[in-house]
């Protein structure tokens, strides 16, 4: 049962998990705890048992928010793999020099503040933006269009936060794919097209799986962007667990974590059901 | 090269360091006891400045820890009583840490300087007896408004909540981000208290709120005077520091002090109950309610001065302008948000609603 050999093979591994077990598992039993308690009048946590924590999620608009979130989400999925697989695709086709700058200029706006990179889209999409400052001067229109403050400018910051992770996961997918499976679907007389669609798509379907995964979630969680750029006038689960533990209301912010991180839960489920099998992804 | 032995060496090293550091934390509480440990929030709120001249002045070093919310500030002080001496947290804070047991009743006979204190920020609801604070700094929300802005739009000028509510000021308000906040802006305009819990009045400041919809350019709770200076809104619900900022900016913005009453915000100093220096943070506390001292940390912070006696060293421009020196008629005017917890669920369910709307 022991094999010496394996643990000594795994004891550098033995820190690490143990670090992640202190600093991730311990607060996640928290919070899970914390969405079962009750809270006194002063916002002091009491070890009450309770349910009412996890009814008041099923509250009409608090499964709006839910909702919102998750439609976020999903269209910042789907916005960055539209994106991101072209560019993915044709900076895994480069030379290798080339190749390497072309996913340094990818990373490159990681070394900026998030929060900065957020303020420049402010200062493109306002009122008295670039954007409006041009069209205005060219006479193209007579009044700032109103680009600011709504789901729209939401969506594009979050896709636009998100983006290098899809990047990179389907660089890594597209990178991995075995060319002479495209020579021969050329070869037996398929287009460009059909090779595509029947070759390198499936094929590199665990990148995308993974790119989505690794976007999902973060969007299902930034709050500062909606503050930001939507104007504090659309609402996220972000948002909302900011304002409950702002509130001193710790124990509604755990339960609506604990959904939250159920959404995040069926994702991976969703994800590992596609890369089953397929010996490559994020988990392997 | 190194050698792989002196490698593992380093590594184990590094990570016994990291190790040690992790769990230690960096305390430093022995450190003789010329020191004070003090939290609170950061962007020089006590100015490095006053610390500097307290430290020269008496050899105590004063070890700030900056924070980010009441909320960090109590379980920091919760956790570890015996580690701070000096906290600054908001009134409602006080009133919590109090009844949990947490504070030191102050012994008055240590801060002869508490005599300066303006008799009208003592005696507020989270400490009635002003045993446990000292007021630090005062601030309180109103209308910052651009008349012109407003004039052309086509409204009448704005002088009370009310007037927010006319119809031409479709997307031109921008409000701080919190639905006590709103709420209570919108309870204050129907004449009613802070944190109302009648279920009436509650329901008919919702269907209000909702009125207001169209006209709410945006929530801001950090920088809200930019959509003034911007012009994408031309009235703005924002603390005081903050008009003063969008003023200094933009010289046509005007504060308006509506007549139905503004929330007020006490920063307070506290002692821990178990404070390890305590005759130390004394010394700290009656040093800054110095009058000289208490108008410069005014001047450095633009925060209103709750020190009676500060007022005549303040700058001339600091004290006749009426959002950095609270005239008394404005400061009588104002009230707490006084049980949030109690109303917290029900307005922030509202709240979310309301924002469904947009």
């Amino acid at each position: 049962m022991f094999n010496l050999k394996k643990i000594k093979q795994n004891a550098p591994a033995v820190p690490i998990l143990v670090w992640t077990g202190i600093l991730v598992g311990i607060p996640l039993i928290y919070v899970v705890v914390l969405s079962f308690l009750s809270r006194d009048s002063l916002g002091n946590i009491v070890f009450e048992f309770t349910w009412e924590n996890y009814k008041r999620i099923f509250d009409p608009v608090y499964l709006k928010v839910f909702y919102n979130s998750f439609l976020l989400a999903v269209l910042t999925g789907l916005i960055t793999l539209l994106i991101g697989y072209p560019v993915a695709y044709f900076t895994a086709n480069l030379e290798a020099n080339r190749r390497s700058l072309a996913m340094g200029l990818i990373i490159l706006p990681f070394w900026i503040s998030s929060l900065l990179r957020v303020y420049g889209w402010i200062i493109l999409l306002g009122n008295n933006g670039l954007i409006n400052s041009l069209l205005l001067k060219f006479k193209i229109i007579d009044k700032p269009l109103t680009m600011m403050y709504n789901f729209g400018t939401v969506l594009v910051g979050t896709a636009y936060m998100l983006i290098p992770f899809m990047i990179v996961a389907l660089y890594n997918s597209i990178d991995k794919l075995d060319r002479s499976l495209l020579e021969a679907s050329y070869d037996l007389g398929a287009s460009k097209w059909k090779t595509f669609f029947k070759i390198t798509l499936p094929l590199t379907m665990p990148g995308i799986a993974g790119g989505f995964t690794l976007v999902f979630i973060p969007a299902l969680g930034l709050f500062f962007i909606s503050d930001l750029l939507g104007g504090g006038k659309n609402i996220f689960l972000g948002n909302l667990i900011n304002a409950q533990i702002k509130g001193r209301n710790r124990p509604l912010a755990a339960a609506f974590s604990v959904g939250m991180i159920i959404l995040v839960l069926l994702v991976l489920y969703i994800y590992t059901r596609i890369t089953k099998n397929k010996k490559e992804g994020l988990f392997l | 090269m190194i050698s792989t032995k002196i490698k593992k060496i380093l590594v184990l090293t590094f990570c016994a360091v990291f190790f040690v550091f992790a769990f230690v934390g960096c305390g430093g509480k022995d450190n003789g006891n010329k020191q004070i440990n003090l939290m609170t929030w950061g962007g020089d709120f006590i100015p490095r400045e006053i610390i500097n001249q307290f430290e020269e002045e008496t050899g105590i070093k004063v070890n700030y820890k900056e924070v980010t919310s009441n909320e960090e500030m109590q379980s920091l002080l919760e956790a570890n009583p015996d580690q701070y001496d000096l906290a600054v947290v908001t009134d409602y804070m006080v009133d919590i840490l109090r009844q949990n047991g947490y504070l030191e009743k102050l012994d008055k006979g240590k801060i002869p300087n508490f005599a300066n204190i303006n008799p009208v920020y003592q005696g507020n609801y989270y400490d009635e007896n002003d045993e446990y604070s000292i007021p630090y700094a005062v601030s309180i929300s109103f209308l910052l408004v651009n008349p012109e802005g407003v004039a052309a739009l086509g409204a009448d000028p704005i002088t009370s909540y009310k007037d927010l509510w006319q119809e031409e000021l479709k997307d031109s308000i921008v409000l701080i981000d919190w639905s006590v906040e709103v709420i209570g802006l919108v309870l204050k305009s129907l004449g009613y208290e802070y944190n109302e819990t009648d279920p009436v009045k509650v329901a008919e400041a919702k269907e209000k709120l909702f009125e207001l919809k169209d006209n709410i350019v945006r929530f801001e709770t950090n920088t809200p005077e930019d959509s003034l200076i911007s012009g994408e809104a031309v009235a703005g619900f924002m603390y005081s520091n903050q008009a003063v900022k969008g003023q200094a900016a933009d010289p046509k913005l005007q504060p308006v002090f509506p007549e139905e009453g503004m929330p007020i915000y006490i920063d307070c100093f506290v002692m821990s109950k178990d404070a390890p220096n305590k005759d130390n943070a004394y010394q700290f506390l009656n040093f800054l309610l110095e009058p000289e001292i208490s108008a410069k940390i005014s001047e450095l912070t633009n925060f209103s001065n709750a020190n009676k006696a500060a007022e005549e060293f303040l700058p001339e421009d600091f004290k006749n302008n009426p959002m950095l020196n609270f005239p008394d008629e404005v400061i009588k005017n104002t009230s707490f948000y006084i049980g949030v917890a109690e109303v917290y669920e029900e307005y922030e369910h509202i709240y979310s609603e309301f924002k469904m709307q947009f």
